[in-house]
């Protein structure tokens, strides 16, 4: 399936240099929010929320929530800003021109994506160190669903990057979607805080199975089976991934 | 599969915006090696044209062959041996003039330590070496035309498609661009040039094509579309432009 193996590194160290080089604006603003999230509900409002039932504490039960929380704004903030100042200096000619496959191309720019997602996933994971020791239930676990989620939401980033036609736009599809299922699919509660109705709605919503996958790599506790975590990671990965490629095939708003 | 001979072969090329006919049923040939001039008034379909060749452009109905290779179904092989000049200035702002060259050789897998020798090469050929660590942005217009040029020739394409390299260059400039173009020539590139300068065209090319309302109107060598006029009276004549 790749032909270039070299156009497709490269294009994926441009991606991932491109973000480390502006740390200031792609790493740092996760991880000091986190810190303000675990702080404040973590500790300040977690402390008297009474969580002896589960056997976990609040602040444990948050982290997981953070992180993949964090791992999917960064993941698609990456291909989001990356594609779309691409089409508006018109640079992305550098990549069409070259002799890479739509698959190729999809493949190189998503590395930035995924590689920022995990860094701050990581990162946020560190800075929850500083709150409390905190245990690794199933790291291979946990590096599946980094892996799938970054590549989900890598591709939803560029998707909307080819979509939108201008800045404004480009924030649409986390404003209105993302970030509201992403906080409804219990970044914050366990499930069985909800009424019956949001409780049963909250099956529907796909991070649903994203948070809770997270939660069980991190924690061992999940409110979703983890086979049905691990299914809706996978399908939705592979589904957006091709998605992308096909958008590129087409050249939609690339070609003329 | 490759033809050695035919380095751009377009044949019934249609292509619309909407309602607007940019080219219709455009056909030529432009063998290896030639130094082609393919001209016409602004809005013509010259660059709808070399979009086309490049897969920049979709289009509607004929087909576009680059050595043989379809550049829609056979576009890995077919951008290999293309490399493009365009109009406008469209680099990555965030990485430095070498860097920029080094990336792109390394989309056509070209590993980095060749590709950072072909950049050096090429900075120095166009004067640029003490630019080397500078971001496109600090560099003045002529200094980005030619990192243009360079960033089109860091794969040693076969074909080199150049739209209008000359616009805005003061005489120094154009003089190098000429003397290299022919050099590359010389040694065997084909080259599609689409220029304003009827001098220009008259002086470097070897074939002339002429296209008015995204028709071609004339095509031949040159002697042939000259015919002992000018190569401005012969454009002014066959576009009825005054």
């Amino acid at each position: 399936m790749v032909v270039n193996p070299v156009g497709v590194l490269t294009l994926s160290k441009r991606e991932i240099y491109r973000f480390i080089t502006m740390a200031g604006q792609t790493i740092f603003p996760p991880l000091i929010s986190s810190f303000l999230f675990m702080y404040i509900f973590g500790v300040a409002v977690g402390s008297r929320i009474d969580f002896s039932g589960t056997g976990l504490t609040y602040l444990g039960f948050i982290i997981p929530g953070l992180m993949t929380m964090h791992l999917i704004s960064s993941s698609y903030e990456n291909t989001t800003s990356s594609l779309f100042i691409a089409r508006w200096h018109n640079h992305i000619q550098e990549i069409l021109l070259a002799p890479l496959s739509y698959f190729e191309m999809v493949l190189g720019l998503l590395a930035g994506g995924v590689a920022r997602g995990m860094l701050v996933c990581s990162g946020v994971y560190a800075v929850a160190v500083l709150f409390a020791p905190l245990s690794m239930h199933n790291i291979f676990l946990l590096l599946y669903f980094a892996v799938t989620i970054s590549v989900i939401f890598a591709c939803a980033g560029m998707m909307a990057a080819l979509w939108a036609e201008d800045f404004g736009m480009l924030s649409v599809w986390n404003i209105y979607f993302i970030i509201p299922l992403v906080l409804m699919g219990g970044v914050f509660h366990p499930i069985g805080m909800l009424p019956q109705f949001i409780q049963k709605a909250s099956h529907f919503n796909p991070m649903f199975y994203l948070v809770n996958g997270v939660r069980y790599s991190v924690i061992g506790a999940s409110d979703a089976s983890i086979l049905a975590c691990m299914g809706v990671s996978l399908v939705m990965a592979v589904a957006f991934f091709f998605l992308t490629v096909y958008l590129f095939k087409i050249g939609y708003k690339l070609r003329t | 599969m490759r033809d050695s001979n035919r380095a751009i072969h377009i044949q019934n090329l249609t292509k619309h915006y909407g309602e607007i006919q940019a080219l219709n049923d455009v056909s030529f040939e432009v063998k290896r090696g030639d130094f082609f001039a393919f001209l016409g008034p602004n809005g013509a379909g010259k660059t709808t044209t070399i979009n086309a060749l490049t897969g920049l452009s979709n289009f509607q109905t004929g087909q576009v062959k680059v050595f043989g290779y379809n550049v829609m179904t056979e576009y890995v092989q077919s951008r290999r041996l293309v490399g493009l000049c365009a109009q406008e200035f469209n680099f990555d702002p965030f990485l430095t003039i070498h860097e920029l060259l080094v990336y792109q050789a390394g989309y056509f897998g070209i590993l980095p330590k060749e590709a950072s020798k072909r950049a050096d090469d090429l900075l120095a050929r166009f004067q640029l070496t003490d630019k080397h660590n500078v971001k496109h942005r600090s560099l003045s217009g002529g200094m980005k035309k030619k990192l243009l040029l360079c960033r089109a020739l860091i794969h040693e394409p076969e074909i080199l498609i150049l739209d209008e390299p000359t616009a805005g260059c003061d005489l120094e400039l154009k003089y190098l661009i000429w003397d290299y173009l022919l050099q590359l020539n010389k040694e065997g590139k084909t080259i599609f040039l689409t220029t304003h300068y009827m001098e220009e065209a008259e002086k470097l090319c070897k074939t002339i094509g002429i296209i008015n309302h995204g028709r071609i109107v004339r095509i031949g060598e040159k002697r042939d579309v000259l015919r002992d006029k000018s190569l401005e009276a012969v454009f002014l004549e066959v576009t009825g432009s005054e």
